[in-house]
């Protein structure tokens, strides 16, 4: 029989891939260290609030990862997750107990970050039910997360969850007294943090417009160190126009771009004078979402018709230039989880029609709901529309914006038969591109496909309960195969990160996850 | 009297206007089948997720119950909170209206000032070399599409000549001051090189702007000169020695003037309602951007609190387009 003591799992720094020598800095020299001047990034997205809990993108991730802190964090690609504000955490035999201890680490204002802070952003998500509230709600409730002492708080989980260490870097910890002290009937002090900031990050903020973007100083005291060579002052600025955004980054007024530059413009940007483009493989897979339970698609003959029928090269090299790589099943090949040999769908037309001749329902006119002002959206649904007409299945496309299709996510009777979109990583875990959204827990929440399989469901829920990895890669890769085998969705890419910087930015350490915005490591030369 | 009549008169429809704006755009924006529930909550959202920020906003009550407690909010001054940013809209709309006006101000002034006295210029020499060329210039003006002109004059001034910034309203975060608008904030500030930093940034999103609202204002005052130099008070004045000078620009273009009048308060109506494209293009901190965010992500109240804001500028400028009509034209006393 173990002892409780031996099944206790204790992970701390070297535990969670903090290797010393890439993120403890706080031993540099200090008379070597330099400030090497501000730099400024033209972002796609305004940032029309501050306040950490209450968003959940990739967009406007630099207001959250450069002015607040988390426990834990992920950094570099593949993403790996490093203890941050905590020291260690204690996980219980049952996995349902989470106990971390805290570094020596301050707010902005000097006030010493304590447990009782971590327990007021967590009851604070839980209240305000936004941002990634539905990454915690299912599993921490309201009142149960506890301040052991100054220096320890625990999570009591309703179930295991085997996520929920990758999913707490989006719960940031905000000053729970300077919040507080902001209250306003009742908000959580949501009106006031929503144009201030009260956090501990590397950063230090001094001007914000929800019009134009922040600015932030460094926090020369960050519990994190610094290296020999930082930014004294970063800048973040929401450009909506792309054109505007490249002119400028062309012309010297910003240093970087965010990682959502159409590939044109990058080809454009590469053979410019002092600009450079690191290019990473990333998290985001695009696929179609496909109603599983709406005749004739819950057949999955018809299925894997539709999966035969999509012109993947086609789209991939000529569509796209090659700027993204095929992706046989949903969850991102970089990420450990997704089956090395996976055997996807090719575009052939012979097995399309194989396929079709066995679905025995009657035939009908599918709708595609492409987004409107996606153009990838649009090229893959014409892409697709015209592989069925030739295997003599009809489909019209419907291009709305994205809150009219979104508005009918999850509902069965409204939603498309096929939508064609991107799962972005939340979190990097394969749960993120498996069973949140093809659970059938998950029916009418993540899962927007209605697909339903008893196996999958078994090893979805049962890679949540387990806590290594190594145990749980194997059921990821299985539950991979059986919705590539069951055609649960037309699985089509992997997206690439294009980056484009001003030639003196050195330093960039992209993650998926923080899209190169994460500054205390960058620096120009 | 007569005039403070003309203004009663007027401000005695606005709030019957304004509230049938209100129910207008309210309808069309609730019954677009979208869900701005689920774009606060992100596509990771729960049921119970989205049933409670439906219920926190009200989006769960009947359509008419939902305007009727808008009307009745509105009516106390207060245009609610942005759903997206959880801020008072009023003050979203405040925050933005001097990047607005400052544009708008600049470019009509632009337009005005060259606009009238080409156009007087075009209406004395009509058919010659100089009134053809302009009328090329004044077409294209029409013609051109905003956000096309816009890039033209980046890639030529900005990236080019290298003259101005592409975008932007300040390098930085512009001068702390009373007005908003950043010249007169700086200039009372003394500080003159923010002041020729925020002159560099406005002068391509004016000048996009001011090109075809001078083409609109030449086209009018030519036409309008043309017409009133055939009267027969411009005979009688040459007939009794007045100076051709003094005739044209004191009685001719006075009278002349009362069209163009009036095409001005629409563009200018326009500008400040937000110039969309050229905001954008030029990243314009403005009232043309926030109209175009709040769109995007189903934001109703700040949709509904941006169009009651056009409403009142139009019925501002236009009270003061028919006040100055009457005081250009003595028949209108």
């Amino acid at each position: 029989m173990t002892s409780e003591s031996e099944s206790r799992l204790v992970l701390g720094r070297r535990e969670l891939a903090l290797g010393a020598a890439t993120l403890s800095v706080a031993a540099a020299t200090p008379a070597l260290a330099a400030g090497t001047g501000k730099f400024i990034t033209a972002n796609n997205n305004s940032y029309d609030t501050l306040d950490p809990h209450v968003v959940f993108d990739i967009g406007r991730i630099a207001s959250r990862l450069n002015l607040y802190d988390a426990l834990v964090r992920w950094t570099d690609d593949p993403p790996k997750l490093n203890m941050w504000l905590a020291e260690k955490v204690d996980i219980s035999p049952d996995a349902l107990t989470y106990t971390f201890t805290l570094k020596d680490a301050k707010f902005h204002d000097g006030t010493p970050i304590t447990a009782e802070d971590v327990v007021y952003s967590m009851e604070r998500i839980l209240a305000l039910k936004k941002g990634a509230y539905g990454l915690f709600s299912s599993v921490v409730k309201p009142g149960t997360t506890k301040a052991l002492n100054p220096k320890t708080v625990q999570f009591r989980l309703t179930s295991p969850y085997a996520v929920f260490m990758a999913v707490l870097p989006e719960m940031w910890v905000v000053n729970s007294k300077m919040v507080r002290a902001h209250e306003h009937n009742g908000d959580w002090g949501a009106g006031w943090l929503a144009r201030h900031e009260a956090g501990s990050g590397s950063f230090r903020l001094t001007h914000y417009d929800p019009a134009v973007g922040f600015a932030a100083d460094r926090y020369a005291a960050h519990f994190m160190g610094w290296g020999p060579k930082y930014l004294d002052s970063i800048e973040f600025r929401g450009i909506l126009e792309v054109a505007s955004r490249v002119l400028g980054l062309e012309k010297g007024e910003f240093d970087a771009l965010d990682g959502y530059t159409p590939y044109d413009q990058i080809k454009r940007l590469r053979g410019k004078p002092k600009v450079k483009i690191l290019t990473e493989p990333s998290l985001r897979t695009m696929y179609f979402i496909i109603h599983n339970r709406r005749p004739p698609l819950d057949d999955v003959n018809m299925r894997r018709a539709l999966c035969y029928a999509f012109d993947y090269n086609g789209f991939i090299n000529n569509l796209l230039d090659g700027s993204v790589v095929r992706n046989a099943g949903i969850i991102p090949d970089p990420m450990w989880g997704a089956p090395k040999d996976l055997q996807g769908y090719t575009y052939d037309l012979d097995k399309a029609k194989a396929a079709l001749a066995k679905v025995k329902g009657p035939m009908r006119t599918l709708t595609i709901n492409a987004l409107g002002g996606y153009p990838q959206s649009g090229q893959a649904a014409e892409l697709l529309q015209s592989g069925l007409a030739k295997i003599g299945v009809k489909a019209t496309i419907q291009s709305q914006p994205w809150p009219v299709v979104a508005a009918r996510l999850g509902d069965e009777q409204k939603s498309a038969d096929l939508i064609p979109l991107w799962r972005s990583a939340y979190f990097a875990d394969p749960h993120n591109w498996t069973g949140y959204i093809y659970n059938s827990k998950q029916i009418g929440r993540g899962n927007l496909s209605f697909f339903s399989n008893k196996r999958f469901d078994e090893l979805t829920d049962k890679a949540l309960v387990l806590v290594k990895q190594a145990d749980r890669q194997p059921l990821y890769e299985e539950a991979s195969r059986i919705l590539v085998d069951e055609a649960a969705g037309l699985f089509i890419y992997n997206t690439n990160y294009y980056g484009a910087f001003n030639d003196r930015v050195q330093g960039v350490r992209y993650c998926p996850i923080a899209d190169a915005q994460d500054m205390r490591w960058q620096w120009l030369a | 009297m007569r005039l403070l009549g003309l203004i009663a008169r007027r401000l005695v429809w606005v709030p019957a206007t304004l509230i049938g704006l209100v129910v207008l755009v309210f309808v069309i924006s609730h019954v677009v089948p979208n869900d701005p529930a689920r774009i606060i909550a992100g596509e990771n959202a729960t049921t119970a997720q989205l049933a409670a920020l439906r219920h926190q906003y009200g989006f769960d009550l009947p359509l008419p119950e939902q305007l009727l407690r808008y009307i009745i909010q509105v009516a106390r001054g207060d245009m609610g909170v942005s759903l997206y940013t959880q801020t008072p809209v009023a003050g979203e709309i405040w925050r933005r209206l001097p990047a607005t006006m400052e544009l708008a101000v600049y470019a009509m002034a632009v337009a005005v000032l060259l606009g009238v006295p080409l156009g007087v210029a075009a209406a004395l020499r009509r058919n010659s070399w100089f009134d053809h060329t302009l009328r090329v210039l004044t077409v294209s003006g029409l013609a051109i599409a905003a956000f096309w002109l816009a890039i033209l004059l980046q890639l030529l001034f900005a990236m080019w000549l290298n003259l101005t910034p592409v975008q932007g309203r300040v390098s930085d975060f512009g001068p702390s001051g009373i007005t908003g608008f950043y010249t007169i904030d700086a200039a009372l500030a003394g500080d003159w090189s923010t002041e020729l930093d925020v002159l560099r940034h406005l002068a391509l999103p004016v000048m996009t702007l001011a090109f075809p609202a001078m083409a609109t204002i030449v086209r009018f005052t030519r036409a309008g000169v043309i017409g009133t130099l055939g009267s027969f008070f411009v005979d009688y004045q040459r007939a009794m020695g007045v100076p051709w000078r003094v005739t044209v620009w004191r009685y001719v273009l006075r009278s002349a003037l009362t069209g163009t009048l009036t095409q001005i308060g629409l563009v200018f109506g326009n500008l400040l309602a937000g110039a969309v494209v050229v905001e954008a293009v030029f990243d314009w901190p403005g009232l043309g951007q926030f109209a175009v965010n709040s769109i995007l992500q189903s934001d109703y109240n700040a949709i509904l609190g941006f169009t009651i804001y056009v409403g009142v500028m139009f019925i501002v400028v236009n009270l003061l387009i028919d006040v100055g009509q009457v005081l250009l034209d003595p028949r209108g006393r």
